[in-house]
């Protein structure tokens, strides 16, 4: 063995350094542990967040309108879960009743059903007004389908119409609801001189009646162009025209 | 991250090395004992595997000198007082050992490493060149001026 050997062999890591060396590794595989942890809580709610963002966005996205019209015009946007997220009132009776019917967040039959069903809204279901229902829909047929076969909107005589986005950019750019104003193209197929602003002081029974006039003595071009599918009397409508 | 039985065992078998390494380079237990348990620090959390015990017993080495001179250099910058490391071990070590370490300590920290890795590790120069990261002329001009410098405070026999 040489002197260096020698020399240093007593030289040792005493029992004391390796003990506390040790203690101290553990605090620290502690503290990683700890700091990855919190670093994948955080990780973990960061994602939450994003999804909850992301999951809102979807949510609160309407993908179907709902057009509602008697005199009041009520406007419904139906996300993709089948829930009302937006509504809108199109004249000063429709704004009066979305003070009181909540209809965000429920399912929009439901929502439909609660505003029919709404004390304000009672007073303009009069014997001879008309409930005018129009849906823009990627699955139109689904949701007319619906409305077609609920007890309310058949005890009301709900007409049911399809309609189309432009339309509705039209109507709302005339402040008029997208299924009023598709009443109105109508009648101005049959009597030329009727403009967007006459319909705008006219109920929805209002404007079928002179369309029923025009239609009687023979004015305009039919049905203007439109495809009706079903009768035109009470109970439970089923005018359903495609397109304005 | 290492687990406990991976970590006594590097303990059982790395301490003694790792103590020595520190000896030679630090000046007192309290800078030992940060280098010392930053070695086993980084062992923790190192995710390395070795190819045997030589290879891990190499990394233990290599990773000892390059913290001892690391902390080398931030004790330059610091104002300090060292402590008499030899008087530290008077416990364990004899007068003629004492002898033998002055002179070792004494030498420039290079030659420290190849001195130790030589002639306490057995290490060839091939082996030191690896743990080292220098070219084998290198270290053996190293040991070739250490040894000269060992004898100088020694005498001829040192060895």
């Amino acid at each position: 063995m040489n002197r260096i050997h020698e020399s240093m062999k007593d030289i040792r890591a005493s029992e004391e350094l390796k003990k506390s060396t040790m203690d101290y590794l553990r605090q620290q595989r502690k503290r990683v542990r700890d700091r990855r942890i919190r670093r994948y809580a955080l990780a973990a709610a960061c994602l939450c967040l994003m999804l909850t963002a992301a999951g809102y966005t979807i949510y609160k996205r309407p993908v179907s309108y709902i057009s509602i019209d008697v005199n009041p015009s009520v406007e419904l946007g139906v996300n993709r879960f089948g829930r009302v997220v937006e509504v809108d009132a199109y004249n000063r009776d429709g704004e009066g009743l979305l003070k009181q019917a909540a209809l965000k967040h429920v399912p929009y039959l439901k929502a439909i059903r609660r505003l029919l069903a709404d004390e304000g809204y009672l007073g303009y279901l009069a014997e001879d007004s008309r409930v005018f229902i129009t849906v823009i829909s990627d699955s139109r047929e689904k949701i007319l389908e619906e409305i077609r076969e609920d007890e309310l909107t058949g005890r009301y005589g709900a007409r049911t119409y399809t309609s189309d986005l432009t339309c509705r950019e039209e109507a709302h750019r005339q402040s008029m609801s997208f299924g009023k104003y598709r009443v109105c193209l109508e009648l101005s197929r049959y009597d030329e001189s009727v403009t967007v602003e006459d319909c705008h002081g006219m109920s929805m029974g209002e404007i079928e009646d002179r369309i029923e006039t025009c239609k009687g003595h023979g004015h305009g071009n039919g049905n203007g162009g439109y495809e009706e599918d079903s009768d035109s009397g009470k109970g439970h409508g089923r005018h359903h025209r495609h397109g304005h | 991250m290492r687990s406990e039985e991976e970590l006594s065992m590097a303990m059982d078998a790395y301490a003694d090395m790792v103590r020595r390494i520190c000896f030679l380079h630090l000046k007192n237990r309290y800078d030992t004992e940060d280098v010392f348990q930053n070695v086993y620090l980084k062992y923790l959390l190192s995710d390395k595997s070795f190819a045997s015990g030589e290879h891990e017993k190499a990394w233990f080495a290599r990773v000892t000198i390059n913290a001892c001179t690391d902390h080398l250099r931030y004790a330059s910058r610091r104002k300090w007082v060292p402590l008499d490391v030899i008087e530290e071990e008077s416990g364990v070590v004899d007068e003629t050992a004492s002898e033998v370490l002055q002179a070792v300590l004494s030498l420039p920290e290079k030659y420290k490493n190849v001195i130790y890795l030589h002639y306490y590790e057995d290490y060839s120069a091939v082996e030191i060149a690896r743990v080292l990261g220098k070219k084998e002329n290198t270290v053996y001009s190293w040991l070739s001026r250490a040894r000269e410098l060992l004898k100088e405070k020694l005498g001829g026999e040192w060895a």
